[in-house]
């Protein structure tokens, strides 16, 4: 006997497990809904990753979507918990006079979002950070970020959905080989344990978005897989309560990439951003290189960024470091994330391509794809996000 | 510390215990140029313990025959122009190089070959109260009286199985403390089929007769099919709970009965210390009655990777003759493809048999996967972490049942143990699947923790 | 037993002074001292202390002038100032 589905959504991280957690509120709770993995939940890019709530105060319209996930966040954390919410604020440093100049403009940017932030002095910052390096003296606080356990979360996540819709099948380590088709629509979802029969499905396989794109005969979608090195301290290790940020993440991380994704030999960069955890480790990123889906660690990079981190928070240079790896971040060609159908392919959806802002967008992400599922009015405009601007 | 500091050898060999001595005496003694490398202070690793200069020493025959030959490879250890590397912590690898940190410091070892001798740790199984202080490992307990002297406590339990809950005992009796109960899972049973590899070699059973008189002499029975249930007491052990358990090891609860003791020493075996050998890319095999996971090596001691040679424990526990034997097929090795001399095949021999006979003995003290049912949910499992075992099977039921997947979902083995203390056990527990083997370790840099500094400030190789 | 001939060595933990003989390390000294707890655990702030006594299970992680060390292979200096390991 063939499996039947009202959906199966493809992708255990967090992205898909948001999926699945806004479906199971939206939909009636007689919906038969699997999730399928080929790794473990969370085994990927969300496992990999900082776990930074980050609001971005430069452009309205990323301003909204960030600022809604974070609130979606925040309900999740007061309803639930279990993912080591931490309400870390972020401290924004600069040691060049052109990155320090940027520090008010930062602030301004909160402020005329009708948000707030705060520029510190020298005495302020000493007050709130006393481990900091002594030259510094300004930053911008911004206290709305956060700081949660990805991993824990889609946990979090996959046991609220199964709470509300008992069809919820979570299945890690099930690969999918392939679809069948009826006609445009889709069939059949074929998979490593067995095949499912569904007509909606939703490729929320981040970096791997692209080959189950093509799985199912449709051009390779625009993303691209790009590295990041991390190192994690022990649980002694943080001489910071505040996550910090150099200011020049911003354009770094959601600016223009300033080299070409399809191209295997980019030197990558950095930009600082240390983070304490609730158990007392520190997570020091971040850098950014496009080389394809290696994953082996870029020791040039990751010591570049010790050394940064070392020279905001000089403490950690006595801190132990207890692991290091790589992540791959999914950077769609425009910077924008794709949430919603692929109207080539009748009930096939996608949400994917979040680059650093997976586990932030996470949320926003899963309940604007679950509302145009169920049809019903969404939370945020969608139309920048639609994966038919790559529609030929 | 920024200052490059690097050290050039023939060969580079890790770890100071019986199976590392041997070969770096044989090698120096050869003329080659030798250095050391080991997180101790004293060579001797865990089975040849010296103690600190001056330290109180217990009275003559309190140690077993065997450990006269630690004395005699000690001394010959010391004539020989070996350098000895104290409290270097190995935490980066390749062929022909060795990075370690040792006082702060970042070091780098150039070598030829590289032999990995680092022995092996003790398996734990996690029982209620098992982080209470006062519990520690068999093996801790040995460290603290052969190691340092140290009188561990007044009323001690000794919990476990294996050959090595024996000189746990002994040495706690020679240090004056009374040992309330020692307990071996394993039953008498599964033991006898173990006498094949104890009675056919003379020094084991040389060995096994000193044991008995020495715990004759102490008023101390050995209790075949016994464990320790749990551990309690306010901030520190005071109690033990324990009991008989099945063949297969489960816990009879009906048995249970509580002592008063002040210090417990629990072990059930040891399991191999491969992580570097991971690290330089070895290929690894799983032998469930060598303690897990253990590097493939052939005849003449070489491992799957050029240029990397291992002995001991690494390959799969065995013991101290094992080692001794296989640090000289080592030697032998080295010298012949450094030096071009045939290396002796009577070496290659007498390691194959060693190796036989302690595969016989410890095939009695394989690991028993009903021990796994003496934790609760309740019962942390990853004590970096303060993992326990219900978050663990939640993590297994939702993320996968891969050591990876339980990882992800509940952060057991993310400390800084790096899964060393439960990864053993942590997949038998979390995915009801006792009798299958683990995943092999993956080993992410560093292979032990080291500081950003040492990281930042390692000679390039 | 023959009586120990070691030098003492006097250090501070947790503010208190110990007593303990050259070539100790910090874990052995305390643990002759009558103090098994080293630490806090890192999520539920249980005591914790030595454990494997090998370097292995970084169960009795204290704080050396400021950084982490494991107890059981830092040897113990004459003046050294020790904390317990914990949370932060």
């Amino acid at each position: 006997m063939v499996e039947t589905a009202d959906l199966v959504v493809v992708g255990g991280g967090i992205v898909g497990c948001s999926v699945v957690h806004q479906l199971a509120r939206l939909l009636p709770n007689t919906t038969r809904i699997v999730l399928v993995d080929r790794g473990p939940i969370a085994g990927a890019t969300s496992g990999s990753s900082m776990g930074h709530l980050m609001v971005t105060p430069d452009d309205a319209a990323a301003y909204a979507l960030t600022i809604a996930s974070v609130r979606l966040w925040r309900d999740l954390q007061q309803r639930r918990g279990g993912f080591h919410y931490q309400a870390t604020g972020a401290l924004y440093l600069a040691d060049t006079d052109a990155d320090v100049a940027m520090l008010p403009v930062l602030r301004d940017q909160f402020v005329a979002r009708g948000d707030s932030a705060e520029l510190l002095d020298a005495r302020q910052l000493r007050d709130l950070e006393p481990g900091l390096a002594p030259d510094l003296q300004a930053a911008t606080f911004y206290p709305g970020d956060a700081v949660v356990l990805p991993m824990l979360a889609c946990g979090v996540m996959l046991r609220e959905a199964q709470a509300a819709c008992p069809g919820l099948v979570v299945r890690p380590d099930c690969a999918v080989l392939g679809f069948d088709r009826d006609g445009d629509r889709l069939a059949a979802v074929r998979t490593a344990q067995g095949t499912i029969a569904t007509r909606t499905v939703v490729n929320a396989t981040g970096v791997w978005a692209p080959d189950l794109a093509e799985l199912l005969g449709q051009p390779r979608l625009p993303i691209f897989p790009r590295a990041g090195n991390l190192a994690i301290t022990g649980h002694h290790g943080t001489p910071v309560r505040t996550q910090l940020l150099e200011v020049s993440y911003l354009r770094f991380a959601h600016g223009a990439a300033a080299v070409d994704p399809t191209r295997t030999d980019d030197r990558g960069g950095h930009a600082v951003n240390v983070q304490p955890q609730s158990n007392g480790s520190c997570l020091i990123g971040s850098t950014r290189q496009f080389r394809g889906m290696d994953r082996t660690l870029n020791r040039e990079l990751l010591h570049r960024s010790l050394l940064r981190a070392q020279r905001y928070a000089p403490g950690l240079a006595a801190a132990p470091i207890v692991r290091t790896w790589v992540g791959l971040r999914p950077y769609a060609i425009d910077k924008q994330p794709l949430i919603g159908p692929w109207p080539p392919v009748p009930g096939l959806w996608i949400a994917a391509g979040h680059e650093g802002l997976g586990i932030t967008l996470g949320p926003i992400t899963g309940r604007l794809l679950a509302q145009q599922i169920a049809g019903v009015p969404c939370d945020v405009d969608p139309t920048p996000y639609l994966p038919a601007r790559f529609c030929a | 510390m920024t200052d490059a500091r690097v050290l050039d050898a023939d060969v580079g060999v890790v770890g100071a215990g019986p199976a590392g001595m041997v070969a770096s005496a044989r090698l120096a003694a050869a003329g080659l140029s030798v250095v050391v490398l080991d997180e101790g202070q004293r060579a001797g690793g865990q089975i040849f313990r010296q103690l600190p200069g001056g330290a109180p020493h217990p009275a003559r025959g309190a140690e077993p025959p065997s450990h006269a030959r630690g004395d005699t490879l000690l001394a010959a250890f010391a004539d020989r122009d070996v350098t000895l590397r104290r409290g270097a912590t190995v935490w980066d690898a390749r062929p022909g190089r060795l990075w370690f940190e040792q006082d702060g410091a970042s070091w780098l070892l150039r070598c030829r070959r590289i032999v990995l001798a680092p022995g092996a740790y003790d398996r734990c199984v996690p029982f209620p109260g098992w982080t209470l202080p006062g519990v520690v490992t068999a093996g801790a307990l040995q460290v603290m009286v052969r190691g340092f002297g140290v009188v561990p406590g007044q009323r001690a339990l000794v919990a476990g199985s294996g050959p090595l809950l024996l000189p746990t005992v002994t040495a706690l009796t020679g240090a004056g403390v009374e040992v309330v109960a020692a307990l071996e899972a394993s039953s008498r049973w599964r033991a006898l089929r173990a006498l094949g590899g104890v009675l056919g070699n003379g020094g084991r059973r040389r060995e096994a007769a000193w044991y008995a008189r020495r715990l004759l002499g102490a008023g101390v029975r050995l209790r075949w099919g016994w464990t320790v249930f749990a551990c309690e007491g306010d901030g520190r052990v005071q109690r033990a709970v324990i009991g008989k358990v099945d063949r297969d090891g489960r816990p009879r609860r009906d048995t249970a009965r509580t002592i008063e003791v002040d210090v417990v020493g629990a072990g059930f075996g040891l399991v191999p210390s491969i992580e570097l050998g991971l690290r330089l890319g070895c290929a690894a095999r799983f032998v469930a009655a060598r303690g897990g996971h253990c590097l493939v090596v052939d005849g003449a001691q070489r491992t799957s990777v050029p240029e990397v040679l291992a002995a001991g424990e690494i390959c799969g526990v065995g013991g101290a003759e094992v080692a001794m034997a296989e640090g000289d097929v080592v030697a032998g090795t080295i010298l012949h493809e450094l030096r071009g001399i045939a290396p002796p095949a009577a070496a290659g021999r007498r390691a194959a048999a060693e190796r036989r006979a302690a595969d016989r003995l410890l095939a009695a003290f394989a690991p028993l996967p009903g021990l796994h049912e003496l934790a609760t949910p309740a019962t942390i499992v990853c004590r970096c972490e303060d993992v326990t075992l219900q978050q663990a099977r939640d993590a297994a039921a939702l993320h996968g049942t891969s050591a990876r997947a339980i990882k992800l979902g509940c952060r057991a083995g993310m400390g800084p143990c790096q899964a060393r203390i439960c990864g053993p056990s942590l997949q038998a527990l979390a995915a009801g699947r006792p009798d299958q083997p683990m995943d092999l370790p993956v080993v992410q840099l560093p292979v032990r923790p080291v500081t950003t500094a040492t990281i930042l400030a390692a000679p390039a190789g | 037993m023959t009586a120990d001939a070691r030098g003492a060595v006097t250090f501070r933990f947790g503010g208190r002074e110990v007593r303990g003989r050259e070539g100790d390390t910090i874990a052995m000294a305390l643990w002759a001292a009558g103090e098994p707890v080293l630490r806090r655990s890192s999520s539920l702030g249980a005591p914790r202390g030595l454990f494997c006594n090998m370097g292995v299970c970084y169960e009795c992680l204290v704080a050396v002038d400021g950084r982490t060390v494991r107890a059981c292979t830092t040897v113990v200096r004459e003046g050294m100032q020790v904390e317990p390991g914990g949370r932060p």
